[in-house]
């Protein structure tokens, strides 16, 4: 007989072929929700993946448009004369009060019109005719009887309006500086710049994970595990390096977590737990396993093999010993303080500017607990082992920064996170997390 | 496009009324199948729900090549497979010694008149490691070295659980016929 072909099996296979059994009602509606739920993270996911290609074409597309603008501008200085870099003589100190400025403003104008060269010698300084005037360009003419010679070679060299500013140390000293100079002064000749800042930011996280096994037990748990939006707060201190670079380290604060699915608790176990001491069930997630501490907790898989127990099926019947059902989902929370160290580069120095954000993150997991909730509130469970203590995440964003005074700023920060080392310490385990987190603040310059 | 193809790229879309329909469709089917491969109704129920839901997510990898009735005939093979392993630990196979002999000759080879739901009675009263190898091997058409694999077992167990699921069979089929033929003549 040949053995692929028994009679038996034919028989069998013929007989069931086309055999059809209508399934009991519910199915349905068991499943409905759980695809529901795996495309919601789905459309979570691809809106923030849209929301990112759309933030980086707007943004490519407004650098075009200011480059484009800034080469026009830089043709027309061009042709306005090359030499206007401005510098300002090292004995200027101080700008003339507004009345005696717009005075001199007036008559250097004028000078230069060719109507009115004597005026620079009248009341106002006329006791000034043989002080030096220094132009911007660094050079000194004097204004005595060869004043207008010597302006009128300043002017031809500079083609540019040119005005007086009165050194009080100095006396008797004028300085004459380029009109561009006079309407944007530079502060920083006067001031020292806010190069340090410090910022209170936080954002709502949503984690996923790379690196999920492909063998049966790792896609039933991870079927079965849905990140929690979770959230980062803390403060940040920046010191600004030069006009484009900033470090920014801080301390924050962060709560990851997920729920896990079809893992049904009971409450009133306690006078059935024979184990002494030990931890009656376990757990298996993606995460890491589960170790119940509370011995009031009796758990139950729904489906699949993730519970494990001495407490099995056979031998116990949670419905038969009257325990209260609690709920039918797990969630694992782990805390962590984090200390970034990122690097900024400012792409675009406006009122609202620009970064590009990169660095890394060292993170201290401080607190590690699963529960489950009853009527609103937190049912300890017990808590996840094999975790990192320390894990270390690259980061990757693009800053927005809105300075609505000259010290305060507020800031949005779309980042991108990936979890270098794994997760989990257990050996074998490849689980990156990742995360998109949309970081909002107020920074203080100071 | 066909109207499979319609239905799939709905459900991909998250159509709720192309995923239930694509269930409805094709339920009474791969129930049928569940209800072979367990013991009882309330196992088979619980390997749909998990085969379909396996299914919709993995819908995305279907390549509209070969039939996808097979496609989603073998996901679900695959999950009653899966929770066999996951409790095989727990199910006892009977000595084939301590079953009940039948006056049936296990050579006779006059099936007649038997039904699909009299197979299927018959089948799911194999222990679950034989129902197992036979469904695989003999409906499905896997080798004894993929069933090994599959199983997690040798080649040889696998052979050794085939014959005795056969034997088991053909001595079940042969009482259930001779009782038909009985219930018929007279």
């Amino acid at each position: 007989m040949n053995e692929r072909d028994a009679n038996i099996d034919i028989v069998f296979r013929n007989g069931l072929r086309d055999f059809e059994a209508l399934p009991p009602p519910g199915v349905w509606d068991d499943i409905k929700p759980l695809i529901k739920r795996k495309q919601r993270s789905y459309i979570l996911i691809s809106t923030a993946a849209l929301i990112a290609i759309v933030f980086s074409l707007s943004l490519l597309a407004y650098r075009w448009s200011r480059e484009v603008s800034t080469g026009l501008n830089f043709n027309d200085m061009a042709q306005a004369g090359e030499d206007v870099s401005p510098v300002i003589a090292p004995s200027a100190q101080k700008i003339l009060p507004v009345a005696v400025n717009e005075t001199i403003m007036s008559r250097a104008s004028s000078l230069f019109t060719g109507t009115d060269t004597q005026v620079i010698n009248e009341s106002a300084v006329s006791e000034m005719d043989d002080a030096p005037i220094a132009f911007s360009s660094g050079r000194t003419f004097n204004i005595g009887n060869d004043s207008e010679n010597s302006l009128n070679d300043a002017e031809n060299s500079l083609h540019e309006p040119l005005m007086k500013i009165f050194n009080p140390v100095q006396k008797n000293s004028f300085e004459i500086l380029t009109a561009d100079q006079q309407y944007t002064p530079d502060i920083t000749a006067t001031k020292s710049p806010e190069r340090w800042s410090i910022a209170a930011m936080a954002s709502p996280t949503y984690y996923s994970k790379f690196g999920i096994g492909s063998d049966d037990i790792s896609k039933q748990m991870s079927s079965s595990e849905q990140s929690l939006i979770s959230y980062t707060g803390g403060v940040a201190l920046s010191y600004k390096i030069n006009k484009r670079f900033t470090v920014q380290t801080g301390i924050y604060y962060s709560s990851i977590g997920q729920q896990i699915d079809g893992i049904q608790s009971f409450g009133g176990f306690q006078p059935f737990s024979n184990s002494k001491g030990g931890h009656n069930f376990e757990v298996l997630t993606t995460n890491g396993t589960i170790f119940t501490d509370n011995s009031d907790v009796f758990l139950q898989a729904n489906s699949g093999s993730r519970v494990i127990t001495a407490y099995n099926n056979d031998v116990f019947d949670p419905q038969k010993a009257n325990l209260q059902p609690l709920n039918n989902t797990l969630y694992q929370d782990f805390n962590y303080l984090e200390l970034p160290v990122v690097l900024k580069y400012k792409i675009i120095d406006k009122a609202v500017a620009f970064n590009l954000i990169g660095g890394v993150s060292y993170n201290f997991l401080v607190n590690n607990d699963v529960y489950t909730m009853v009527d609103g509130g937190k049912y300890q469970v017990g808590t996840t082992k094999g975790l990192n203590s320390f894990t270390l995440s690259s980061s990757l964003g693009m800053g927005m920064e809105y300075s609505f005074t000259k010290n305060l700023s507020l800031n949005l920060e779309p980042t991108f996170r990936y979890y270098l080392n794994p997760f989990s310490g257990t050996e074998g385990s490849t689980i990156h997390p990742y995360s998109f987190g949309l970081f909002s603040g107020i920074s203080y310059k100071f | 496009m066909s109207e499979i193809k319609k239905i799939i790229n709905g459900c991909l879309a998250g159509d709720r009324r192309d995923q239930e329909l694509l269930y409805r469709r094709h339920a009474s089917k791969l129930y049928a199948v569940c209800l072979q491969y367990s013991g009882n109704d309330e196992e088979a129920r619980d390997i749909l729900q998990e085969g379909f839901i396996k299914i919709f997510e993995n819908l995305n990898h279907y390549k509209h090549e070969g039939s996808f009735e097979g496609w989603m005939r073998r996901i679900t093979v695959n999950t009653a497979l899966e929770k066999f392993r996951n409790r095989h630990n727990l199910y006892r196979v009977d000595d084939i010694d301590t079953l009940p002999e039948t006056e049936a000759d296990p050579d006779n080879r006059d099936y007649a008149g038997l039904e699909a739901n009299d197979l299927l009675g018959i089948i799911r009263e194999l222990p679950p490691k034989y129902r197992m190898v036979f469904n695989l091997y003999a409906i499905e058409g896997y080798t004894h070295k993929e069933i090994s694999q599959m199983m997690k077992i040798s080649e040889g167990t696998s052979k050794s659980n085939l014959a005795r699921a056969r034997t088991i069979l053909q001595r079940r089929v042969g009482s259930y016929t001779g009782l038909k033929k009985q219930v018929v003549n007279e």
